[in-house]
């Protein structure tokens, strides 16, 4: 193999639950810089994919390489530390905490400090203004002191990603974060992750084709467990398999 | 609120009205109809009760085997102190023998929350109290470790005899102040906030990196160690050392007490919570043997109709009333204030 | 050999024991599945069973005229009898009171519920307490079923046959009602998708109040037969929600299978601890507990539950 390998790659992963086999033989890359996506219809097995990746389970066989270094079989937190962060489908929060305190305690500088017990976290505007820089980021400037159960949705959402950018990480996965969303939500989530992309390795996971191929360098199609597919979105255009499919029609 | 939004200075106004009554009880204490050992007793509760709302109300992890670290705290301090007469290094003994303690049982719980959690620190429970029982060459068995005497505190200049109840009282108001002022400021540092970020949601905690197992191994063991200074306390208090804080029952004091007061939602909530279950006691024990079952009764009440407790009822009547003078108070902000 | 012959007294006590539990884990299991509520007051139902028998057997009011005195006058055995039938219903309506009160807790977070059936086996302990006091009770059984008799050159207790054989005959009884009654299909139901039952048009509320009010007496007859060999205190009660709870997480949630086979197991686990060290055998089951615990949370027939939060 000569070409540098990607940012962030997964080589023959396979992963069963039971005596179902979801996941066989998965091989994808992802580029740092860019906006990476995962498509393919539901119970394909790209959620499942991505939680391999992000270390919510373990693969049963393959690898895992982040900026060259094995990641596999570690734990979530384990993983998060080294950079990579996520967002969830489910909207997954501290419900009970302000958002600036969703942010805060996500960051690494408060992570790292358990041993500090005088710091007075939410007295230290320093720290504060931190956590406020990623608020407005995501577009939630003015929300602060709103406890996220009482946010609206679309807010909730995005404090979901802002959370995952939180922990400073190197690479992002964004799991279905259009979900629940209308279109005005989605052109501003489109419009954030243009902006995101500027700073962060991007992933996404997404089943809806149009928002994805507007934003994505390249797309890996997992179907049945497997990558059927791997391209830009014009590339895919041009496959038949991806024509032939649902997944070939762009609104 | 269990942490001041606004960030904690190290002493606030709470505080300050709690100590200048704390520091001033045996002064007022007759008066209102209440005794000096009540005092002494309600200020060990409250040690007891803040320690493990550390491990309750900020974490979500419910131990219905706490007694455990309450008795060997007790029974570290009676056997060192038949020993070594010496108040404070048998207290530290306590704190350290009961930490110790929990350190090793955090081991096996860590990984856990919810019930499963639960359902081992009730064997965990079990098995202290069992042994505590059995083993009669250290513990005394049932009929516990006796005749400690309390000892007298050696100053270079003066010495404090702490079998007046006043001295004693003195000295664990002064270390309840210490236990206030101190876990203040740990459950607003970064370590307290992870405490309450992995009750709402641990799984987002691990993944924002937070090393989940070791918090919670350490809030388990901290919270054990505080169980066993006031174990020490206990046992200097009542001259001695018994099994019985170690069962079930026992144990289920302590969670009843702080949920009561508020321990979900206030840091103060335990505090309250102590006092109200050791007045309960004495008040209601006064002409009614059966105090217990009616605790156990407003303990299921309040689960059922206001889980907030005691500092919950009064924020929605503080809520209520700021509500009617200033308008409609959005809820949220209301129920942020410091108690 | 003379090694396995001092044993098979022990096993047969764990048999016993085996069974009975398995009873007990039943009806925990059954309120579980159906309700997602973990019923910490489960042993103080088994408790009150016993309590609530030997009330039945000697009602203690043997001056109060002629129907008093008649009743006393019937055999042991009847008296026996009669608790039988009569204390697993008194038991059921005490859990029926029980559900009704914990059915504020339900959408709430879990850990109110569990809570809540804290203070609920702490009050019931406590009532128990009060009405019997805290000294240790005797469950009076009739002739026929105690003593000892002897077999092979060994000594065994005519009792604990008698309560092996209860135990096969209350599980074979159990088996039936949910195998081969449309209740028990409804239960099973339930126990596999709530939301399911109710769309079909049945109770879903009065359903759980019946779960819980069966579940309830399984334990209570499990009180009735197990504390003559245990010893009935108000304190037994804690001593038979953890094997109750352990059972389920070896058998796995919702598995009849797995209640009776986890039952056995964790029997015989105290059973033969029993043979060594009698007073440490209850100290082995929750050691037992904390190992499974430790390091296995899916039982051998289990599948993942709400219970893992």
């Amino acid at each position: 193999m000569n070409a540098p390998q990607p940012y962030f790659y997964a080589e023959n992963l396979h992963k069963r639950f039971g005596d179902q086999v979801v996941l066989e033989n998965i091989t994808l890359g992802f580029e740092q810089g860019k906006v990476n996506g995962i498509m393919g219809p539901n119970g394909a097995g790209k959620s499942t994919c991505f939680n391999l990746l992000t270390g919510m389970y373990k693969p049963d066989r393959g690898r895992i390489v982040f900026d060259g270094e094995d990641i596999t079989g570690l734990s979530p937190e384990a993983i998060a530390r080294k950079g990579v962060s996520r967002s969830f489908q489910i909207i997954n929060l501290f419900d009970e905490f302000t958002a600036l305190e969703n942010i805060m305690v996500a960051l690494p500088r408060v992570r790292t400090a358990m041993s500090r017990v005088l710091w007075d976290l939410r007295g230290d505007s320093a720290l504060m203004d931190e956590a406020r820089d990623i608020l407005v980021q995501v577009g939630l400037k003015g929300r602060e002191s709103t406890r996220a159960a009482d946010l609206p949705y679309g807010q909730r959402r995005a404090l979901e990603i802002g959370v995952a950018l939180a922990a400073r990480p190197r690479i992002v996965f964004l799991d279905e974060p259009t979900q629940g969303l209308g279109s005005d939500g989605r052109v501003n989530l489109a419009d954030l992750i243009n902006e995101l992309k500027r700073n962060y390795t991007l992933v996404i996971i997404e089943h809806d084709m149009s928002f994805l191929f507007g934003l994505a360098h390249k797309i890996s199609v997992i179907h049945w467990g497997q990558v059927i597919s791997e391209g830009t979105p014009d590339e895919l255009m041009q496959n038949e398999w991806v024509r032939a499919s649902d997944l070939g029609k762009v609104a | 609120m269990l942490t001041s939004p606004r960030g904690a200075p190290l002493v606030n106004v709470q505080m300050l009205i709690f100590f200048a009554v704390l520091l001033s009880y045996p002064l007022w204490a007759s008066s209102a109809g209440l005794y000096q050992y009540l005092g002494v007793e309600i200020a060990i509760f409250v040690i007891y009760a803040l320690g493990f709302n550390l491990l309750l109300g900020y974490t979500g992890l419910p131990s219905f085997g706490h007694g455990a670290f309450l008795g060997v705290g007790a029974y570290a301090y009676g056997l060192w102190q038949s020993a070594f007469p010496n108040v404070f290094a048998g207290l530290l003994i306590a704190i350290v023998c009961a930490g110790l303690s929990a350190g090793i049982v955090a081991l096996f719980l860590s990984h856990r929350r919810g019930i499963y959690f639960a359902l081992m620190t009730i064997a965990f429970g079990q098995i202290f109290w069992f042994l505590s029982i059995k083993l009669r060459w250290i513990t005394g068995g049932e009929d516990g470790l006796l005749n400690i005497l309390r000892p007298e505190i050696d100053f270079r200049f003066t010495s404090i005899n702490l079998s007046s109840n006043v001295s004693l009282f003195y000295l664990v108001a002064i270390l309840l102040i210490a236990v206030i002022l101190i876990l203040w400021r740990v459950v607003h540092s970064p370590f307290g906030t992870a405490l309450q970020a992995i009750r709402m949601n641990e799984t987002r905690a691990r993944f924002a990196g937070h090393r989940v197992w070791l918090i919670k191994w350490s809030v388990f063991t901290l919270s054990g160690a505080i169980a066993g200074l006031a174990g020490g306390l206990l046992c200097i208090t009542q001259e001695s050392a018994y099994p019985d804080v170690m069962s079930l029952h026992a144990s289920g004091f302590v969670v009843m007490m702080t949920l009561i007061g508020g321990g979900f939602v206030s840091f103060w909530g335990p505090v309250v919570g102590a006092i109200v279950f050791i007045l309960a006691r004495d008040v209601i024990g006064a002409w009614t043997e059966t105090w217990l079952l009616w605790y156990g009764l407003l303990f299921m009440a309040v689960m059922i109709v206001e889980p907030e407790g005691v500092v919950g009822v009064w924020r929605r009547i503080e809520a209520r009333l700021k509500g009617k003078t200033a308008g409609v108070a959005p809820v949220s902000a209301a129920k942020r204030e410091a108690v | 050999m003379d090694f396995l012959n001092n044993l098979l007294p022990h096993l047969l006590n764990g048999l016993a024991l085996g069974l009975l539990f398995a009873l007990i884990a039943l009806g925990f299991t059954l309120i579980v599945s159906v309700m997602e509520i973990i019923n910490l007051a489960h042993g103080s139902l088994f408790a009150l069973g016993a309590y609530v028998a030997m009330v039945i057997i000697n009602p203690g009011f043997t001056d109060s005229g002629a129907l008093g005195s008649y009743y006393m006058s019937l055999p042991l055995g009847l008296r026996y009898v009669i608790a039988l039938v009569f204390a697993p219903i008194v038991i059921a309506i005490v859990g029926f009171g029980l559900e009704i009160i914990l059915r504020r807790t339900y959408g709430k977070k879990k850990e109110y519920g569990l809570l809540l059936t804290f203070g609920a086996a702490l009050v019931l302990e406590e009532i128990i307490r009060l009405i019997w006091g805290p000294a240790e009770q005797f469950l009076p059984t009739p002739d026929a079923i105690s003593g000892a008799f002897i077999a092979h050159g060994m000594i065994y207790s005519t009792y604990r046959v008698y309560a092996m054989c209860f135990g096969i005959f209350a599980i074979i009884m159990v088996w039936l009602f949910l195998e081969k009654t449309p209740y028990g299909a409804i239960i099973k139901a339930g126990a596999h998708d709530s939301e399911m039952v109710r769309a079909l048009g049945i109770n879903l509320p009065r359903l759980q109040m019946l779960v819980f009010g069966f579940g309830a007496a399984l334990a209570g007859i499990a009180g009735i037969i197990l504390t003559p060999i245990w010893g009935l205190r108000p304190h037994v009660g804690i001593d038979a929600t953890i094997p109750a709870f352990l059972i389920i997480v070896l058998g796995g949630i919702g598995s009849f299978k797995g209640a009776v086979t986890g039952g056995i197991l964790v029997g015989l686990a105290v059973g033969l601890t029993g043979a060594y060290a009698s007073d440490w055998s209850l100290l082995s089951m929750y050691l037992l507990l904390i190992a499974v615990l430790t390091f296995r949370s899916r039982g051998l027939f289990g599948k993942k539950t709400a219970l893992e939060a």
